[in-house]
């Protein structure tokens, strides 16, 4: 089947779903759904301790699950109209939907959604499953060739030959390919100060949508503090440590690198910009650091390239990055 | 170079120069970078140890509309050294000139004086509103708002005025001042000393005479208090009576929820729950303070509330002043050092609107309507730009923003002052940086996630080792009666 087409119609439910959920927020009763005491707290079924019979050895015992005892269902239904939800007064019912309100305002994470019986509602079930599938986009998605054609950036390899590998190969990611090399080899200028490096790494889409703001920023943030700049290229499926093999071929002081990071359910695309002084072969991995969570929701993009900035300065006076950085920094 | 991971701690000083007493609170504030390692750092105020609380002393005034600058001076000098504090110890905190004393004929002279020999920390003057608002931080009413889910009402009476400020988890839902207070009849030898004007009109109104030299058992005395209390409950309700506007300075309440829970804090609160019994007292009353306080515990109709005792009584106030004022700058800003701190810049409020194309339609006009509010003399007071409600905002975005910035900035009447501007979201580094590289000829002062709105004043003081800037958010208004 299309995948499109999956999607365009679970985005269409989700979005049906949503307005008519805020046009009847009257009707809705949210307020007994939480009071709802779903498990006894007695204790169900086998009561008393099941003792090993004696058996061959080897035999394996399965206790049993599904038959013994009959359950008290009873216990275990919904009883939405009983006095447990009627005996609360309506300011207290209210005050606690607002407390919900505060709390789903302070965190993007599915909290306070309710529930249809013990399963998630169809709304907040088919959200997470479009969240799901833009995750798995990000990872698979290819970033647009205008848009390093527009920031001037041209386009190296690693040594991953495609997304498959790239996911069950991490240390193929970690290395240039032979033409990327000589590429970069002809290009780039040698021994820059700063040498910056852009790669799709778990998400295309974290570069397409931050990319430029962040890169733009970053250079006039480096411009501002007279701190010289390399020729800044694109790793398609590049890791971060790449940024080793880059380091061995440049030579330059420090390596910015804007990744972008494993996808979550909250965002798709979220950018990390891992940052290390003298990356070379053999670099241990604390002395790389990171600015992570930039994207829309977190870190605006711009205001991340302005910061950038300031501690790659830092990183330049103290001669270190990462865990050395902290403690010659004192 | 900042370093947001070091440890700070910083030295903050109340001060609360009330009707009838002063008194004065040290304390030390603890700096940490809350966010995590891999997180632009976000600096707060992590934990606030009181070093030392003066006595409370009777405020010294020359006569009765003039205070003793001399004698408040001597006050602050001689606590500073009893607390082993060097007034260059302190870079922040606040002086507040509470209830009656801010219409004193001196007050805004002796704000000036102090500022500068009490230490080099912000000075805030509280207009009623926010003096009820500091009152309500420092009882505890505002911090148990935020618990109990109730309307709770703060109400800070002293000697001159009862500040009422309203809260619900910790949002302000309004405020209102009245002239209750303990002072406003005084007593010397069993006889009535002096008569505050709004009680000689309230008792004018309402048919009683009473007279300087007439005796402290008058019934037109215990005519006052009792009044006080019934004008206070119906104030509560917002069940205002014409005859009640005497008692009224300022505004009528303003709130729209019903009241749950009333808290009393200031001097009369003292009277009633006795917090610094086992205190040496240094300042002596003879005025209706107690008789206040009592009729306040009797009347029927505030018993319809829920009564909470508060945290602090008579020292509410100058624990809100000295622990709630200062807010802390993010931690990603643009500041010229040289140009700070920064003293009683007013503030102007730009609403983008979330929208970029209206913001900039009406964006120039924003520097003319800031300079008729507060220079409308063109002497070249300067003031801050804030920029609310800004859409996201792209590098493109960010630098056209910073032109126009720019722009306006150089249409004030003495354009060559810093540029301050005051960023509500996360923007002030690159806004600040693109402005840099755009070469402005002018100092910059970019910060953000700080709230305020137009009519606001702000301090900025001194950048500390982390690279942030305490800031007292204040309003200047001067009642006048």
């Amino acid at each position: 089947m299309n995948e499109d087409l999956i999607q365009q119609i679970t985005k269409m439910v989700v979005e049906k779903l949503e307005a008519a959920s805020s046009n009847q927020t009257i009707q809705q009763q949210p307020t007994n759904e939480q009071k709802v005491e779903l498990f006894s707290r007695r204790p169900i079924g086998q009561l008393e301790v099941e003792t090993v019979k004696k058996l061959p050895s080897g035999a394996v015992v399965f206790h049993s699950t599904t038959e013994g005892p009959k359950r008290n269902i009873s216990t275990v239904k919904p009883k939405p109209t009983t006095a447990y939800g009627n005996s609360k007064s309506k300011p207290q019912e209210d005050l606690e939907e607002d407390k919900l309100a505060e709390y789903r305002k302070k965190t993007p994470a599915r909290i306070g959604v309710g529930r249809a019986g013990s399963r998630p509602k169809t709304k907040t079930w088919l959200q997470f499953r479009l969240d799901h599938a833009a995750a798995v986009d990000a990872v698979y998605g290819e970033v647009r060739d205008d848009l390093l054609e527009q920031l001037g950036l041209f386009q190296v390899q690693s040594k991953v030959s495609d997304k498959e590998e790239y996911i069950r190969r991490p240390d193929l990611g970690r290395k240039l390919s032979d033409e990327a090399r000589a590429l970069i080899q002809e290009r780039c200028k040698k021994s820059p100060v700063v040498q910056i490096v852009a790669s799709n790494g778990l998400s295309a889409k974290a570069i397409e949508e931050n990319l430029e703001d962040v890169y733009l920023s970053l250079q006039q943030s480096l411009n501002n503090l007279n701190i010289d700049m390399g020729t800044t290229f694109y790793v398609d499926k590049g890791r971060v440590a790449v940024m080793d093999d880059i380091g061995e071929l440049l030579q330059p002081d420090v390596v910015v690198m804007l990744i972008g990071e494993r996808p979550g359910l909250v965002s798709a695309e979220s950018l990390s910009a891992y940052i290390c002084y003298k990356p070379r072969h053999g670099t241990i991995e604390a002395d790389r650091m990171v600015i992570s969570n930039i994207h829309k929701g977190g870190i605006p993009p711009v205001e991340a390239g302005a910061f950038l900035g300031t501690v790659i300065q830092k990183i330049l006076k103290y001669e270190a990055s990462g865990v050395s950085l902290v403690q010659k920094e004192g | 170079m900042s370093n947001f991971n070091k440890h700070e701690t910083i030295i903050s000083a109340g001060i609360d120069i009330g009707t009838s007493t002063t008194k004065l609170i040290i304390s030390r504030f603890s700096l940490r970078n809350v966010a995590g390692a891999t997180h632009v750092p976000r600096i707060e105020i992590t934990d606030k140890e009181i070093l030392y609380k003066s006595p409370v002393f009777r405020t010294p005034l020359q006569d009765a509309v003039t205070i003793d600058v001399a004698g408040v001076q001597q006050i602050i000098r001689t606590e500073y050294e009893k607390a082993g504090i060097q007034p260059s110890q302190i870079e922040t905190g606040a002086v507040i000139i509470t209830g009656e004393t801010a219409t004193k004929r001196n007050a805004s002279e002796m704000l000036h004086q102090l500022s500068d020999e009490a230490g080099d920390f912000l000075v805030a003057t509280a207009g009623p509103d926010l003096e009820g608002i500091i009152a309500a931080k420092g009882s505890g009413s505002y911090e148990s708002s935020g618990k109990s889910g109730q309307v709770i009402a703060n109400i800070d009476i002293g000697g001159g005025t009862a500040n009422i400020a309203v809260f619900k988890d910790k949002q302000l839902l309004g405020t209102c001042t009245m002239h209750i207070g303990g002072r406003l009849i005084e007593f010397e030898h069993g006889k009535v000393r002096t008569i505050s004007p709004s009680v000689e009109r309230l008792l004018q109104d309402q048919g009683y005479t009473l007279q300087v030299g007439d005796p402290k058992n008058a019934s037109a005395v215990s005519f006052v208090t009792t009044y006080m209390a019934e004008a206070m409950a119906r104030i509560l309700k917002k069940e205002v009576q014409a005859q009640d506007r005497v008692l009224l300075l300022g505004h009528e309440p303003n709130w729209l929820q019903p009241i749950d829970t009333i808290v009393f804090s200031g001097g009369i609160s003292e009277c009633m729950y006795h917090h610094t019994s086992g205190e040496v007292q240094i300042a002596r009353y003879d005025d209706i303070g107690m008789q206040l306080a009592e009729a306040l515990l009797q009347n029927t109709s505030l018993q319809h509330f829920t009564w909470q005792e508060p945290v602090e009584t008579v020292r509410a106030t100058v624990l809100g002043a000295g622990t709630q004022t200062t807010e802390i700058s993010g931690a990603t800003i643009q500041i010229a050092p040289h140009e700070l701190p920064l003293k009683n810049i007013p503030i102007y409020q730009y609403d983008f609107g979330e929208n970029l194309e209206i913001g900039f339609s009406r964006f120039e006009d924003a520097v003319q309507q800031a300079v008729t509010l507060y220079d409308s003399a063109k002497e070249g007071q300067n003031f801050a730009l804030y920029l609310s409600n800004l859409p996201y905002l792209g590098f493109r975005d960010v630098q056209r923003l910073a032109k126009a910035i720019v722009q306006i900035m150089n249409e004030r009447p003495r354009p060559e002052q810093p540029i301050i501007l005051v960023i509500q979201s996360d923007h002030a580094k690159v806004i600040g940086q693109t402005l840099a590289a755009l070469q402005v000829k002018q100092s910059i002062i970019c910060i953000d996630q700080i709230n305020v709105e137009t009519g606001d004043y702000i301090d900025i003081g001194n950048a500390l080792t982390s690279g942030v800037v305490p800031v007292v958010v204040k309003t200047l208004t001067f009642h006048t009666t």
